[in-house]
């Protein structure tokens, strides 16, 4: 028995060792199954492109651009070198690579890319991208700043629309960079904001500000830029970047590589007005805002997107009537010899309504344009809070005094009544625009404070006769208007005036008033024993 | 019974005596009791691994292809896209160390209890030139998988057989198939670990085997006269236990550390750190430590007295007849080749 | 009278114990022997195609074939009345590499006087089949092909 017993446990042990294997052969088959296979397509290098291939890679040149082609779309489907850098006798950067005898372009321009990509060149052609506007005014710039300092300045950011002696126009790789030509570098915000940036048109810092900006920042790890939205294919990304409102498409329209069929604002001009840019084929701005509501409507809701836009464009035209103030003051001072324009052989090289550098008032009126002017406009159309305004309005109100305090001392009458006035009324001196309310909610407090509000019992009177020419004259749509109204017509509820919330704001006025006793006490009423060491003399360094 | 019939009249061999000579060999072997301690399984579990090795082994076969361009990607192949090719090659690659583990632990143990005694010393001299022969296994087979570490590792093992004197050069170029490290060395190599090396190894087996059956197992010195019990089923449960345990263990590193592949072979290239599979270590360390002539008299002193010590000790014994000289030998041995084994890991 | 040997009888225990050695024995065997056959028999993967760009359309003539690469594979497209076509230049008698001759519109293979028509399909001469063709796919005014992906190094 004893022996059966042993013989018993052995084989129990041998029953137990065989599940044990058992078990460790289903997890090496689960291992397997979970195994992915990644299937990297081969990319084959075929005729002439070897030749470019075996000569960069033996002599060195430019061999990461070799795997940057590699890496992206058109090497899998066998585009290679000689496919954009052939080049026939005769062309303007034809030349015949060192050592050999193959005739290369240097540059590959639009014409070239049009080959396969006809309508996204011919959409970037009909774009404001391509428009070289900078040089209409170019000469007067010019004497402000040398050629040289805009070789890697202006240049480089205007080379996006560059006209090529092959008649083509724009710089795809600006975006798409190369050799990978990636979309998801094209769809970097980073991408635009190499150009679009800076004080005069802050739009990468604007739209980091942004909540659209912030969201991105925080997720974009794990987005896959790569995606398509050809073909009605809904945006894939949980916030916008440049592209997906400017750009891409989604369930309702295509994409476009024309960016201004979307905008329904020319907001970088001296004067903002309603775009007519390719009229025949982009539509009126009204066609061309709804266009960018399409896209905002993806994600917000119809009203709120209504009323954001409808306070934005206000700001758009009240931009104009400030600027209006600046630019009679320049005509007005131009006119009657205080600045004079800069001329040579009979052609002027300033403008008093347009550009000028070396007189104050000609500074400020182009300031109040160039820099502070379209980062107000920017900043109230893009959500940059910041920039509309203490880089926007503040900026753009300070300009004003300086122009008034400048006329006023060089002995302007106007400008010295301004000066010398007590009226706080007078930062106003332009029409203005408003808005009942803002999109984002109901205030009760906000609206109780501002100056016009409670000095001027017509304030709305004057503000709906603004709104309403600027609807009449086509500036705002029908809908806007009703919106506008609708607004207007519950200006009580819009404004919070209905509401009352005195016992909150009165409980944080009592903190307040708590905080003002604290730095009365500490700071206002403190008087250090120690003497100031001016106006009084220093005694003699001597004994002690 | 037509069948029986007819092959016993084709196949005339003595169906009795045959199976009574069966069952006396692999049933009813009396082994002596001490070896119901698994620590006397040790024996089996080289064997066992070693069909491991064969079975697994012919499975990659079918896959592999032993030329410099193809060798490395073959291997990849197997391990990425062949279904349970990484379990395969796991178990092939697990197996090889751990049998050399267990041959190593056999040997301590058959010195330990001085098995290779009278008369037995002509199995104690296989037992060398097994060893000897599953390190060329081991060497060989590394150096097919063509990356950066087995391609050097060749290069450098394959250099210091020159020194070996008299024939080092010739068995060199033999083995390289030229002056150089070549694709006939590879080729050579794929032969010897498939062809030579194993077919020698199992002919080794089975005359070990042979002499065990036909000595019977050796008794404990000192314990001449103790119990035996039959091979089946005892020892045979124990075996079966240990196969199911070793699979078991091998598929479970497999899975935990699976055997990597490298970076594929560059001639041009020499890598900072070249190092041969960790058996190998103890050697490694002594001929870097000592010059390379020395060196290598050194281990052909160490191999020729291992093979030949069951006469060695004989001889000693009878001069100093109190002292466990194997003990010292023994031990001495084993913590040499541990501290320098330890020594390279650590120093690397 | 001879006592019956009594039957072996076996305790539940030793039942079960048996039950539980001869189950995982079966069990894990059989497991061993699938994934051994899994390892032997190569599985059978659907081939992955990809598209490449050839070429534009009104690049060729009615009529015209343009000889090109991919890769190592020589290659003919060709503007058939009805469509493009791709075809191999590999003849598929005994693997010389055929000829355009655009002024006979057919492809020639000199080794043993075949002839394929500029559909591919064979004309004259002992090829047994039809040039290899490859299928193609017109995008907007590109022209691209399909062929299968290699798999790396191995097949």
């Amino acid at each position: 028995m004893a022996e059966n017993n042993s013989l018993q446990t052995q084989r129990l042990i041998v029953g137990v060792f065989s599940f044990l294997l058992l078990v460790v052969l289903i997890i090496v088959a689960a291992v397997e199954m979970k195994r992915t296979r990644e299937d990297k397509p081969v990319i084959e290098i075929s005729g002439i492109n070897n030749r470019c291939v075996d000569c960069h890679t033996n002599k060195g040149i430019a061999v990461k651009s070799i795997d940057q082609w590699k890496e992206g779309i058109h090497a899998v489907q066998n585009i290679g070198c000689y496919d954009c850098h052939k080049a026939n006798e005769g062309e303007f950067d034809a030349f015949y690579c060192p050592e050999s005898d193959v005739l290369v372009a240097r540059h590959p321009t639009p014409k070239d890319c049009a080959e396969c990509h006809k309508q996204q060149v011919d959409e970037f052609a009909a774009s404001k991208h391509a428009h070289q506007f900078w040089l209409i005014k170019n000469t007067d710039r010019s004497i402000f700043e040398f050629p040289l300092a805009t070789r890697h300045g202006c240049e480089q950011c205007h080379q996006i629309s560059n006209v090529w002696p092959d008649q083509s126009v724009g710089e795809c790789d600006a975006c798409h960079a190369k050799h990978t030509f990636s979309k998801a570098v094209a769809r970097q915000p980073e991408t635009c904001g190499e150009c679009h940036i800076g004080p005069d048109h802050p739009h990468i810092e604007i739209y980091l500000e942004s909540k659209h900006g912030n969201i991105f920042r925080a997720n974009e790890k794990k987005w896959d830029m790569n995606y398509s939205t050809k073909d009605n294919k809904p945006i894939p990304i949980e916030a916008p970047t440049c592209a997906t409102c400017h750009i891409d498409g989604n369930e309702a329209q295509p994409m476009t590589h024309n960016v201004s069929d979307r905008l329904a604002w020319e907001t970088q001009s001296p004067w903002s007005f309603r775009t007519v840019w390719n009229k025949e084929t982009s539509g009126n701005w009204e066609m061309k805002r709804s266009r960018m509501e399409s896209i905002c409507k993806s994600c917000h809701a119809p009203d709120f997107v209504n009323s954001y836009l409808l306070t934005a464009d206000l700001n758009m035209l009240q931009y104009n009537e400030i600027r209006r103030m600046f630019v009679s003051w320049t005509k007005k001072l131009t006119a009657n010899g205080t600045i004079s324009r800069l001329e040579l052989n009979g052609r002027f090289y300033s403008d008093p309504v347009l550009s000028g550098w070396d007189e104050v008032p000609e500074v400020l009126m182009y300031n109040a344009w160039h820099h502070e002017g379209r980062r107000f406009r920017h900043g109230a159309i893009m959500m940059g809070a910041d920039f509309t305004q203490w880089h926007g309005i503040w900026d753009l109100q300070k300009d004003m005094v300086d122009l008034f305090s400048w006329a006023a001392e060089r002995g302007d009458p106007e400008a010295k009544a301004w000066v010398n006035s007590k009226n706080p009324a007078k930062f106003v001196p332009y029409a203005l625009y408003d808005f009942p309310g803002n999109a984002f909610g109901i205030n009760p407090l906000s609206n109780l404070q501002p100056f016009v509000y409670t000095n001027f019992p017509d304030y709305w009177d004057r503000i709906y006769a603004n709104v309403k020419t600027a609807y009449e004259k086509k500036l705002l749509s029908e809908n806007q208007w009703n919106l506008w109204l609708k607004r207007f017509n519950n200006r009580d509820h819009y404004l919070g005036y209905k509401y009352n919330a005195d016992s909150v704001f009165n409980f944080y006025k009592s903190l307040d008033d708590i905080d003002t006793k604290a730095f009365t006490e500490q700071a206002v009423e403190l008087k250090l024993p120690g003497k100031p060491f001016w106006p009084s003399s220093p005694s003699s360094p001597s004994k002690k | 019974m037509k069948i029986k019939e007819w092959i016993l009249h084709r196949v005339p061999f003595d169906i009795q005596r045959t199976s009574q000579v069966m069952e006396r060999i692999f049933l009813k072997e009396p082994i002596p009791k001490h070896m119901k301690n698994w620590y006397y399984a040790l024996g089996a579990t080289p064997l066992i691994l070693f069909i491991f090795q064969v079975i697994t082994g012919i499975m990659l076969a079918l896959y592999f292809i032993p030329s410099q361009q193809m060798a490395y990607e073959s291997v990849r192949f197997i391990t990425e896209e062949v279904r349970m090719g990484f379990w395969i090659r796991g178990l092939h690659r697990w197996a090889s160390s751990l049998m050399v583990i267990a041959i190593c632990l056999h040997m301590v143990r058959v010195f330990f209890t001085r098995a290779y005694r009278k008369p037995r010393e002509i199995n104690w001299i296989l037992g060398i030139l097994m060893l000897i022969i599953t390190l060329g296994m081991c060497f060989t087979g590394y150096s097919l998988l063509y990356n950066q570490l087995s391609y050097w590792a060749t290069t450098v093992g394959t250099n210091m057989i020159n020194e070996i004197p008299l024939v080092g050069s010739i068995i060199l170029n033999l083995l390289r198939g030229g002056e150089e490290v070549t694709n006939n060395t590879l080729t050579r190599f794929y032969n010897l670990h498939i062809g030579f090396f194993p077919t020698l190894l199992l002919i080794f087996i089975i005359i070990h085997i042979l002499l065990i059956r036909l000595h019977g197992v050796a008794k404990l010195e000192g314990r001449e006269d103790e119990e035996s019990y039959s091979f089946y089923p005892e020892h045979f449960y124990h075996t079966l236990v240990v196969t199911l345990f070793l699979l078991t263990f091998i598929s479970a590193l497999t899975v935990i550390l699976p055997p990597g592949l490298g970076e594929p072979a560059d001639p041009n290239v020499t890598p900072s750190h070249i190092k041969p599979e960790w058996y190998f270590f103890s050697v490694y360390t002594i001929l870097k430590i000592l010059p390379l002539k020395l060196g290598i008299y050194l281990l052909i002193a160490v191999v020729l007295i291992s093979t030949f010590w069951p006469f060695i000790e004989d001889i000693l014994r009878k001069k100093w007849p109190k002292v466990n000289l194997y003990y010292w030998v023994g031990s001495i041995t084993i913590v040499l080749f541990l501290a320098f084994t330890v020594y390279e890991i650590i120093v690397s | 009278m001879e006592l019956e040997e009594k039957p072996k009888l076996k305790t539940r225990r030793q039942f079960l114990i048996n039950l539980l050695m001869g189950g995982g024995l079966l069990a894990s065997a059989a497991l061993l022997v699938r994934h051994g056959i899994a390892f032997i028999f190569p599985k059978a993967e659907p081939p992955i195609s990809r598209k490449l760009l050839i070429g534009r359309v009104g690049e060729l003539k009615v009529g015209e074939a343009k000889e090109f690469q991919i890769g190592d594979r020589d290659l003919y497209f060709v503007n058939t009345a009805d469509d493009y076509k791709v075809f191999s230049s590999i003849c598929t008698h005994l693997g010389c590499k055929v000829r355009w001759e655009a002024h006979r519109n057919r492809f020639y293979c000199s080794c043993h006087q075949g002839v394929f028509g500029n559909d591919g399909k064979v004309l004259e001469g002992p090829p047994p089949r039809a040039l290899d063709e490859f299928k193609v796919q017109v995008d907007n005014n590109l022209v691209y092909m399909w062929i299968e992906e290699k798999r790396r190094g191995m097949l």
